[in-house]
């Protein structure tokens, strides 16, 4: 009974969401008293180590036409080997986005001749696709769309015209690769809630490992439909922008065709079905070709791949073993580690999707994990504070990722100990860490405390006495000041017993030191007087 | 362990003792002697040049099960020492860089690969007329023609789509064959060359490297002079490979094997030797004999079967195959819908001929510049073939043609496991049947061939004539069922040319329909060296 009681619970918030969003998009200022309504086609390259029905590697790099099997040029009598980890990784994928595996799917061929599709047809899941329905919350906007389905299939070869020249190149690199084609109902209302979509797929296939995501590299790529009706009526006429490589330029294109399409029905006339491009120097889409000449694709069902059966017990594997959602993530740091929401979120977006390798192996990086072993058994708030401050402000100084990263985690508690415990001063710390960083060094932490003379100076010795009275000595008139009750000037004069001391001295005992010797002479004063 | 250095002496002495079996040198000298000019067999389209080259012995080859056999090959199965040209002119320069797996496995067993053999382009034909390198004459001559110079005898087809092959193993220019079969094509060239053809459980024989046609009808043959022979071939390639994703795994061909054995030892049949099949049930499917069929074939037909019933025990089963009369149409609407897709891949950009684009060409589609390499460099039946098949698959014409195909395929695949007595172990567990096993069949028997082997003079270019050649081999291509054509003697009342029937059995039952096989052939006449 449960499940059905959830469901009925899900329906009905839905269309709570679908009453807000009309309400709240009749103030679009952009396009008074029309309504977009946008769908998007995402194709993500799945992030495994050989292609989808060919053992070449699927890594997009290296000289072109290098890496190709006979099966990737589509040599006479060769046939296709379905990799299991492709249907691994886009079945993680479908779980993070609670779409349902379907237990039987099934690959067809999609026929067009060009060439950068060697075999004359690409092996698609058109009839029977890997995984239906779903959704995907997209926070900023309180918005649910739904996952119409997620279907696997090959990725082109490429091509690179020059005009010059006259002539297309073709690396056949990528021909094979496995991609997941994951396509939304039209539950987008803006160009923005369109942008937050494609950001927030790209952050969760990253985060089970199912995708690089990265639109620059093209990893990723959208191809989008646009409509538009007059607020409160029927969804208009919709065209397809196709090969979207950025979320700024999907944005521009649905908003250029937004307006194209008002355009045309304010002047009476209709919306032809069409297949448009984008052109990224005008931000203006243009006709690619129109519903008439939309080619037949003569589908079949691929005679040499057998239905693909999936069983409860591997669906229940990948259930296992995909990697916990970004939300997830997102609210353990905050219950668990007592983290604020910036700070978390600040340690998911750094070099997110580098917790899983290929072929979703789990790896060393990503910095949730770092900071999760330096938290361990120490106060968290230190952790991330010097984690997020710290240690990532330096990379970022030196221009330098989170994977380079020298300071291993049990390095960076340890650095953390010596500072609570007042072994070093904070300022030490933070000193201590950037020589870390510029040499790269893996000596014991005792070791270069000692070579660089960082160990605190024992403030019940007799060097924070004496450096206090010297600074006193050398800064009169600050002296004088905070004497008369100025406190900002001390911070003057700890710091000039900071340098002296080169930072060896404890700030904190340095205050109080100096507090007490001026306040004091002050205080004894006034009680004298 | 023989020492190396003995070089060839092992050989010759593995010789010795099958004194049957030609050598590779002796076959090489028969190729050279019959096969090519005037009258030629021109079974050949390319040759290894000497038994030296083809295979370099190792002392363990010496004990391999077909060491120094000389096989020829398909020119549609990929070989890396010799061209691969599927009978195209698309294919003709076209040195793939594998061999495939079957002619690994034959070279791993120790066989010479002695050369290619002609086919119809791609497979498509049952004639073996359409192609590049020219038709294949049946190396036959009857017996009241004898006087006649051998050069000079009546041209025939030897079939197709494998002609090249069946006319080899006819010649003994080789001591088996491997073919091809999607529609037909191995069964018919045998009938038609009095040799002994089998298109194997689909499935069994890995189709990697072997240049599709139709992927889901498309299964290896093997040719040979002798059912023995074919099953010695059979079990060298006959096993799992991790390349084709339609090749059994062990578990399911092991399963149909062991309810295989179990029904032959319930029957005392044994495997390897002739024996009585006392209580064999032989279904003669009543769909089979159509009007077209030879009356002389017929006869021909009714002795076989009598025989097996008198002189082994077999009890011969009147059945029906209700969905038969549907199942050409399916055939060819199926096999062409793949062949348009499956031929997609030659256009002229990776490997093959091509035609360049010249100034008169409209570059601005894809599509123009792909059709000057593919309107020239097919032949006209494999045009007619992918235009056919693009049609099907079109929009339009899916349902109606491709979706009707395939809905006759299931109907003429539950035909079969209908009738048969052995549990099909790639089928879903079904009801048993409430009509007893009174009309089940151990195996199904047909005539190979409405006819013998045409004459080359009358065979139609085109035309829808020659697809009813294929129209009683179809059913078990549909079906994917081992099927083995065995000669049995000649049309002694008409011309005097071989005939052929075949035995059909159930998914992976190879072993019954070989011992069935071998007891028609035990009691046929058959001497056909040219």
């Amino acid at each position: 009974m449960l499940p059905m009681f959830q469901a009925t619970c899900a329906t009905h918030r839905t269309r709570l969401v679908l009453f807000r969003r009309y309400s709240s998009s009749l103030g679009d200022t952009r396009w008074p008293g029309w309504q977009p309504v946008i769908g998007i086609e995402v194709h993500a390259q799945i992030k495994s180590r050989e292609k989808l029905f060919s053992e070449s590697l699927a890594a997009i790099d290296g000289q072109p036409n290098t890496r190709v099997s006979l099966f990737d040029a589509a040599f006479p009598g060769t046939l296709p080997r379905l990799n299991p980890k492709c249907v691994q990784l886009a079945c993680r994928a479908a779980v993070a986005l609670s779409s349902e595996i379907q237990h039987r799917s099934a690959f067809d061929r999609k026929h067009y001749f060009y060439p950068d599709l060697p075999s004359g047809y690409q092996i698609t899941q058109n009839y029977a696709p890997l995984a239906k329905g779903g959704e995907l919350r997209l926070r900023r906007f309180d918005r649910i769309v739904r996952i119409k389905q997620i279907q696997l299939e090959q990725d082109t070869a490429k091509s690179t015209s020059d005009p010059k020249a006259g002539k297309t190149r073709i690396d056949l690199n990528r021909a094979g690769t496995g991609l997941m084609e994951i396509v939304s109902e039209p539950d987008m209302r803006s160009p923005e809630e369109a942008g937050a979509y494609v950001r927030e797929l790209q952050g969760l296939l990253r985060c089970v490992g199912a995708s690089d995501g990265n639109m620059d590299e093209g990893s990723l790529r959208c191809d989008v439909n646009v409509s538009v009706s007059r607020v409160g009526e029927g969804f208009g006429t919709r065209c397809e922008v196709k090969n979207l490589n950025s979320v700024r330029f999907l944005q521009s294109a649905i908003i250029s065709e937004i307006g194209r399409q008002i355009q045309l029905l304010e002047s009476g006339r209709a919306v032809p079905q069409d297949t448009r491009g984008f052109d990224e120097d005008s931000a203006e889409t243009y006709k690619l070709r129109s519903k008439e000449d939309a080619p037949d694709y003569r589908y079949m069902p691929d005679p040499n791949l057998p239905p693909l059966i999936l069983d409860q017990s591997f669906i229940a594997q990948i259930r296992e073993c995909t990697p916990a959602l970004p939300a997830v993530t997102l609210a353990r740091l905050q219950s668990e580690y007592g983290l604020t929401l910036r700070d978390a979120e600040v340690l998911m977006s750094i070099d997110a999707g580098s917790e899983v390798g290929f072929d979703g192996e789990p790896s060393p990086g990503g910095a949730v994990r770092y900071f999760e072993s330096v938290a361990h058994g120490r106060d968290a708030k230190a952790a991330v504070n010097w984690i997020t401050h710290e240690l990532l402000g330096q990379l970022a100084a030196r221009k330098e990722s989170f994977a380079e990263n020298p300071v291993s985690a049990h390095t960076m508690g340890e650095l953390i100990d010596l500072v609570a415990s007042g072994e070093i001063t904070s300022t030490s710390g933070k000193a201590l860490l950037r020589y870390i960083i510029q040499k790269k060094t893996t000596t014991p932490l005792g070791e270069l405390l000692d070579t660089l003379s960082l160990r605190a100076l024992d403030s019940s010795s007799d060097t924070l006495p004496g450096l206090c009275e010297a600074a006193i000595a050398a800064l009169p008139s600050e002296a004088d000041a905070v004497r008369k009750g100025n406190e900002r000037v001390l911070m003057k004069i700890i710091g000039w017993v900071m340098r002296q001391s080169g930072g060896r001295v404890d700030a904190k005992k340095a205050a109080e030191l100096l507090k007490e010797r001026l306040r004091g002479e002050n205080g004894g004063s006034a009680k004298d007087a | 362990m023989i020492p190396t250095r003995l070089g060839a002496t092992p050989r010759l002495l593995l010789r010795a003792l099958n004194r049957n079996v030609s050598t590779t040198t002796e076959c090489l000298q028969r190729i050279a002697a019959l096969d090519q000019g005037e009258g030629g067999v021109n079974a050949f389209v390319s040759v290894s040049a000497s038994q030296e080259e083809i295979n370099q012995p190792s002392p363990s080859s010496y004990s391999s099960p077909l060491a120094a056999y000389p096989v020829a090959i398909k020119d549609n199965i990929c070989t890396a020492d010799l061209p691969t040209t599927c009978s195209s002119s698309m294919l003709r320069d076209f040195r793939p860089p594998y061999d495939a797996t079957v002619v690994r496995l034959l070279k791993a067993a120790g066989a010479d690969i002695i050369g290619k053999t002609n086919c119809d382009e791609f497979g498509m034909g049952s004639l073996n007329t359409h192609t590049v390198h020219g038709p294949v004459i049946n190396p036959f001559q009857p017996e009241s023609r004898r006087s006649m110079a051998w050069r000079e005898r009546e041209r025939r087809s030897a079939g197709g789509s494998s002609g090249g092959s069946a006319a080899a193993v006819a010649s003994s220019m080789c001591y088996a064959a491997l073919a091809t079969d999607t529609g037909g094509s191995t069964r018919l060239p045998a009938a038609y060359s009095g040799i002994a053809g089998l298109k194997p459980s689909y499935g069994l024989i890995s189709r990697w490297g072997v240049v599709s046609f139709a992927d889901s009808l498309d299964c290896v043959g093997i040719m040979a002079k002798k059912v023995d022979h074919v099953r010695k071939v059979f079990a060298e390639i006959a096993s799992y490979d991790e390349r084709d994703p339609t090749s059994a795994p062990e578990k399911v061909r092991n399963h149909a094997q062991a309810l295989c054995r179990t029904r032959m030892e319930e029957l005392g049949i044994e495997a390897d030797r002739l024996s009585t099949m006392k209580g064999l049930r032989i279904g003669i499917p009543q769909e089979y004999f159509p009007s077209e069929l030879s009356p002389a074939l017929l006869s021909n037909f009714r002795d076989t079967i009598k025989k097996l019933r008198d002189n082994f025990g077999a009890k011969l089963v009147p059945i029906s195959l209700p969905s038969t009369p549907y199942a050409l149409s399916a055939y060819y609407v199926i096999a062409s819908a793949e062949a348009s897709s499956n031929l997609a891949r030659y256009d002229g950009v990776r490997y093959g001929s091509r035609v360049s684009p010249d100034e008169t060409t409209d570059t601005t589609r894809t599509s123009n510049v792909y059709a000057l390499t593919r309107s020239s460099h097919f032949g006209p039946e494999v045009r007619k073939r992918i235009l056919l098949g693009t049609y099907a698959l079109s929009a339009d014409a899916f349902d109606n043609y491709f979706l009707q195909a395939q809905r006759v395929r299931a109907l003429i695949r539950a035909d079969f496991d209908n009738v048969f007595l052995t549990q099909n172990v790639l089928a879903a567990p079904s009801m048993p049947l409430s009509d007893s096993l009174d009309s089940r069949v151990d195996v199904i028997m047909h005539p190979s061939a409405i006819r013998t082997a045409p004459p080359l003079s009358e065979t139609p270019d085109s035309g829808l004539d020659s697809y009813v050649q294929d129209v009683l081999t179809v059913p078990a291509s549909l079906a994917g069922l081992p099927a083995l054509s065995v000669p049995t003697g000649y049309d002694e009342s008409g011309d005097g040319w071989p005939v052929g029937v075949s035995v059909v059995g159930q998914w992976g039952c190879e072993d019954m329909v070989f011992a069935v096989g071998a007891a028609i052939e035990a009691q046929s006449r058959n001497d056909i060296e040219p």
